[in-house]
């Protein structure tokens, strides 16, 4: 039954142990499919090369699939997954920074890292502004605190929201999914 | 599209169909259960539930939640014993119009958000457990300066627990009548009060 850090079977060390396996991992099928080179994720933004969104979604699909049936067939136990809470507002203005950042930069938290350890100068330019950001949003924090834990929902997932069960939802996500490979596949074979 | 691509996305495709299928019902959220409990749609009244007995309500499903012994030595008629453990598995049929009832009404309540959170439609519970159905139904009492409120409601009372095997009283001191006797409205000390009731029905030996 996992998830096995919740349920106690790997145990404190177990979990220790994993988390950079998994890291490993996930730096290693980003740089394997290309998401190391910032010309290539800046390309997400003329539509030129929407890798990134094939990728990321394709992790999604994966996840969100095998997530619902191993949960259907008693092998998850979803409940104990953890769910971050919503933060309406302060998540948007985070998203939108993020995405501008990303931009700029032309990587991202997950992607500057494993552009560093690619060895470019882009990734490791990136991580040191990432570190700057992280210290100047702690010594602002008192000032940007209300705005921080402003227009809360608590733990919610769209479905709930939406009134629909979890399996409409995992179907509407994929329709939209593959809806949307369909149509990237086709801008950049006009934008080669 | 390569064939990997065709084959990924059929199977994605296929996984989606079928997880929208065996799970086609909604989540019943918090909310929807908190303004059941508001507007006192989660609870029937013992005469009620007496009432429906006597009809033989096909679609009634009635579950003494009280340890073995307890319902072993005393349970509404037609009631079977069930744990929270065995209701959480148990199937209902779409119809079924189910009615939990305890000791008091803490382990009705909890089975009540148990069931209704499975989507199980048609649930409710006794309010005062057990006592509930023995003070209103089984044992109903008139209290000697009772008002014409009371006395028609007691009429009611006494065709049911003629019907039930107990026994109705008239004329008993005020302070007999328990708090909230006609009203069904939550009194304290309930489990207490249940103890002493079956004790007093089991000594009568009928």
């Amino acid at each position: 039954m996992s998830p096995l850090s919740e349920t106690g079977i790997l145990g404190p060390a177990g979990v220790l142990l994993t988390a950079p396996l998994i890291g490993f991992a996930f730096g290693w099928f980003l740089e394997r499919g290309g998401l190391g080179d910032a010309r290539k994720l800046a390309g997400q933004f003329y539509f030129t090369d929407l890798t990134v969104f094939k990728v990321l979604f394709s992790a999604l699909l994966t996840a969100m699939l095998g997530a619902f049936w191993l949960d259907r067939f008693g092998l998850l136990d979803l409940e104990l997954v953890y769910l971050p809470e919503t933060f309406v507002l302060p998540q948007a203005a985070g998203g939108v920074l993020f995405g501008a950042g990303f931009l700029v930069g032309g990587l991202c938290p997950g992607t500057s890292c494993v552009a560093a350890a690619a060895g470019r100068i882009d990734g490791l330019g990136i991580i040191g502004g990432m570190l700057l950001g992280v210290a100047g949003f702690n010594a602002a924090f008192d000032w940007i605190a209300p705005f921080y834990d402003s227009t809360a929902l608590g733990a919610v997932t769209f479905t709930d929201m939406a009134g629909i069960s979890r399996g409409a939802g995992v179907a509407l996500v994929t329709a939209i999914a593959l809806a949307g490979f369909a149509v990237a596949s086709r801008l950049e074979r006009q934008r080669p | 599209m390569i064939p990997v691509h065709r084959a990924l996305a059929t199977l994605a495709a296929t996984l989606a169909l079928a997880a929208a299928l065996v799970d086609a019902r909604p989540a019943i959220d918090a909310a929807t259960l908190a303004a059941e409990i508001e507007q006192d749609r989660d609870h029937i009244s013992a005469p009620e539930l007496a009432e429906r007995i006597m009809r033989r309500d096909p679609d009634l499903r009635l579950f003494d939640l009280r340890s073995r012994e307890d319902y072993e030595a005393f349970h509404i008629p037609s009631a079977s014993h069930a744990t929270l453990d065995e209701l959480a598995r148990t199937t209902f049929p779409r119809q079924a119009s189910i009615v939990l009832y305890s000791e008091g009404s803490a382990h009705a309540a909890q089975a009540w958000v148990l069931l209704r959170l499975r989507g199980v439609r048609k649930v409710y519970f006794l309010r005062e457990g057990v006592y509930e159905w023995i003070a209103r139904v089984r044992e109903p009492r008139l209290a000697v300066d009772a008002t014409p409120g009371e006395r028609a409601e007691f009429e009611r009372a006494v065709a049911l627990s003629r019907f039930f095997g107990g026994m109705a009283r008239t004329s008993v001191p005020r302070s007999e009548v328990p708090d909230g006797y006609w009203t069904g409205t939550a009194s304290r000390d309930v489990p207490s009060r249940a103890a002493q009731a079956i004790a007093n029905v089991r000594r009568r030996g009928c």
